[in-house]
Formats: C-alpha cells, sequence, structure tokens
C-alpha cells in the first residue's frame, strides 16, 4: 500500500484536466491538493501518468508514505477526509 | 480496491468525469475515487442508471443495496472478470461428492466454533465466568465426527451458537437485553444489531467471492438455493464473531449506541439512521484493522482475510491442497 499527497501547480486552464484524473484515485482535499491510499501499482500508475501530463513550467509534487498508518496528520478546521467513506 | 464506499443521503448516483459522482437532494456533489473503491453500499433512495453499472462493472466494483430500514436486498455484481469453467466444475463435483461436502461442512463449523470460543474466551478472562460455555462449545467442537450428515453438523452448528449468544446478555451491559436470537423481525435491540451485522459480513464475502472464479451460489454447508449466494453464507459464518460481534460489544459497552438508536416498527426493532451510521463505522474499522499473518509473513487487513479465505477454498478445489479455514491465532 501507498500513503500519497498530491500537489500540483499547473496553468490555470488546465487544473480542471488534473482535478478530473486525481478524482479517480484520490479525494480532493484542497485547490490542487489531493490525498488518499492507493496500492503500490496504482500509485506508480498515478505518477507516470501525472508526468505525462505535465507541460513546461508546471510541477507536480508526490509525497509518497509506506501506508496511512506512517503519516501524521493533524487538520485544523474542517478535514474533508473525514468519513470519506459515508456520503 | 480497498475502500467500502456507504451512501446514506437521498439523490442520485452518477458517472462523471470517469468516476463516481454523488448528487444529493440538496445538489451537493460528493466524488468517489473509483479506482480505490470495492464496492458501494447504498442505505438510502439512490436513482442510478445503466451508464453507472456498466462503468462500476468494468471496474469491478459491486455495489450492495440495502432497502427498507436497512434490510440487505440484493447487489448489483460485475461481471465477473475471472471466469473459469474448471474452477466451477471442481465446486460443483466438491458439491456433489457427499463425503467431500461433509468435509468441508465440518471444517467451515470447526472454525465458526472455534472463533465463537475466541470471543467467548476474551470475556472469560474479564470478570465474566463462561467457563460452562466454553466446555459446551467444546463438546459441540467434539461432536464433529466425519459421519454426521449435513443437517446433523447444521445441527451441531446451531446448538454451538445458542450457547456462545446465552453469553451476550451477560457481555452487554443492563438495559440490552437479548434473550436468544430472532429475525424476520428482529425483535429487540441486540437481535437488530445482529442481523445488521450479519448482513454486512454477508456482503463482504460476496465481494471477496467475486473476486475468483468461484461461483457464489455452489455451497457446501448451506443448501445451495434459487436465490441466496450460499457460499456467501458459508464463509460469512466463519467471520461473523470475529467482524459483527466484536462491533456489537464495543459499540454497546463503549455507549456509541444507545436505546435511542433504535425503533419500533412492525412488531419488530430496527436501527435508526443515527444507529445505522454508527455501527457501519465501526465496522469500516474493523475490517481495515490489521494483523501479522503467520503463512503470509506479512500484515494484513481482516478485510483482506475475507479474499484469503476464498482463494485458499478455491486452491484447494482446484489443486487438493488441504483447506484450513480460518480460526482466530491471536
Amino acid at each position: 500500500m501507498a500513503y500519497l499527497i498530491v500537489v500540483y501547480d499547473v496553468e490555470a486552464d488546465r487544473t480542471s484536466k488534473f482535478l478530473k484524473y486525481l478524482r479517480q484515485y484520490l479525494v480532493h482535499v484542497q485547490n490542487s491538493v489531493f490525498e488518499g491510499e492507493l496500492t503500490a501499482g496504482q500509485a506508480v500508475d498515478v505518477e507516470n501518468t501525472l508526468e505525462e501530463m505535465l507541460e513546461p513550467g508546471e510541477s507536480v509534487m508526490v509525497y509518497q508514505m509506506a501506508g496511512e498508518s506512517y503519516v501524521e496528520r493533524s487538520v485544523y478546521g474542517e478535514d474533508p477526509m473525514d468519513d470519506q467513506q459515508f456520503l | 480496491m480497498t475502500e467500502n464506499y456507504h451512501v446514506f443521503s437521498d439523490g442520485r448516483l452518477e458517472r462523471h468525469n470517469d468516476t463516481v459522482r454523488l448528487v444529493t437532494e440538496d445538489d451537493e456533489k460528493k466524488y468517489l475515487p473509483v479506482e480505490n473503491a470495492e464496492a458501494v453500499f447504498l442505505h438510502g433512495q439512490i436513482d442510478f442508471n445503466t451508464r453507472l453499472v456498466s462503468f462500476l462493472n468494468d471496474h469491478g466494483v459491486a455495489v450492495h443495496i440495502f432497502g427498507w430500514n436497512d434490510y440487505y436486498a440484493g447487489s448489483v455484481m460485475p461481471e465477473r472478470g475471472q471466469t473459469s469453467g474448471r474452477t466451477v466444475t471442481e465446486q460443483v463435483r466438491a458439491y456433489d461428492d457427499p463425503e467431500h461436502r461433509r468435509q468441508l461442512a465440518r471444517k467451515f463449523i470447526r472454525a465458526s466454533i472455534h472463533n465463537m470460543r475466541a470471543n467467548v474466551s476474551y470475556y472469560d478472562n474479564r470478570d465474566h465466568d463462561f467457563g460452562s460455555v466454553i466446555t459446551r462449545l467444546d463438546t459441540q467442537q467434539e461432536r464433529l465426527e466425519p459421519g454426521l450428515e449435513i443437517n446433523e453438523l447444521m445441527g451441531v452448528e446451531a446448538t454451538a451458537r445458542r450457547a456462545y449468544y446465552s453469553t451476550f446478555d451477560d457481555i452487554l451491559p443492563d438495559g440490552f437485553v437479548f434473550g436468544g436470537r430472532e429475525y424476520n423481525p428482529p425483535k429487540n435491540e441486540v437481535n437488530s444489531l445482529i442481523s445488521f451485522g450479519n448482513s454486512l459480513v454477508y456482503a463482504n464475502v460476496v465481494s471477496a467471492i467475486r473476486a475468483t472464479a468461484l461461483d457464489p451460489a455452489i455451497s457446501f454447508l448451506h443448501e445451495p438455493g434459487d436465490r441466496r449466494y450460499s457460499l456467501s453464507l458459508d464463509i460469512a459464518d466463519i467471520f461473523k464473531p470475529l467482524l459483527a460481534d466484536r462491533v456489537i460489544f464495543r459499540l454497546v459497552n463503549r455507549q456509541q449506541v444507545d436505546m435511542g438508536d433504535f425503533e419500533e416498527r412492525l412488531n419488530g426493532c430496527l436501527l435508526t439512521e443515527s444507529g445505522r451510521e454508527a455501527y457501519l463505522k465501526e465496522f469500516e474499522q474493523m475490517l481495515d484493522q490489521t494483523v501479522e499473518h503467520p503463512r503470509l509473513n506479512r500484515k494484513v487487513s481482516y478485510q483482506h482475510l475475507l479474499r484469503v479465505e476464498v482463494y485458499k477454498l478455491k486452491k484447494h478445489l482446484l489443486t487438493g491442497e488441504e483447506y484450513a479455514p480460518f480460526e482466530r491465532w491471536w
């Protein structure tokens, strides 16, 4: 398993492309920030696809942990990950 | 494919931008990452269309539908990605060979009793005296002789489960009166918790079976019926004490669920929506809990244990390797 935090900085008119793609895998926690747990294989797919989507001057950062239990996460205010499984 | 998603709101579930989106009645939009979904459980009034069903099918995501008052109403299963005539043939052969069928049925029961016993002895060590119940469970365990017919095996299972359930009134705090298992409809709070928990274990096993080529309708202990996925009933029995019952003890003993979370309806007692949500949150946490697996040599989640169980059974049917059902080892 892998716990991912993905942060992207791309041209304004291209953010929706990244938003749309990442929503298939992770949870949208803030503007241009996604996080969530994936299998190691999925994490590789996501990183490769993101790299291919980039244009000059844009960047994506991926922070990867071995699993959710390795993240010490403090949230102040509302947490979009709260009860994510319950809609 | 790891998470179960539970939809309580009323609204519409749809395919949107290559993932799944919930649009609630108040027009709030929420996204489910489809690549990360194992199954979607619908508890509210939800509309969906064929476009969504095909999409979920492509991604191997099951939909389990809980109807009015959260009675399990059925599943929309993805067309099985795994199809193997050989597996199904071997499964039917094992069912059709009385000796083989009884052997598997005995194993399911032995494991069920073992796992019930694990719960009882946990509380026996904590200011309860369940020595006589443990003896009764052990007696049933010893009765599992190779000569017993399926209906006799069922009788052993029922007697053991009755002994097991007799501890519930002691384990649960005052006010929660159990008095024996009753369903259709459940007559009291404890029975409605058990019914709800059991249906969730059942649905999760259905998802696990789906990942293999095993046919969910061909079973060994339970008689294959016309409607139910009876193989799931066989396997769910083994896991009910670990998953469903421990969630009940936790919730009630920690007062996360109280009398206000139930309502009397149609001569029965049912969980309210808040009660169901409380149960499900604890249940999903239980599924995510991990344990060091001695044979796989790594940590696996309880949810993954369900998968492992189905794989073991399949391997047994295909290769003849002995099937050792899940017996709690910790």
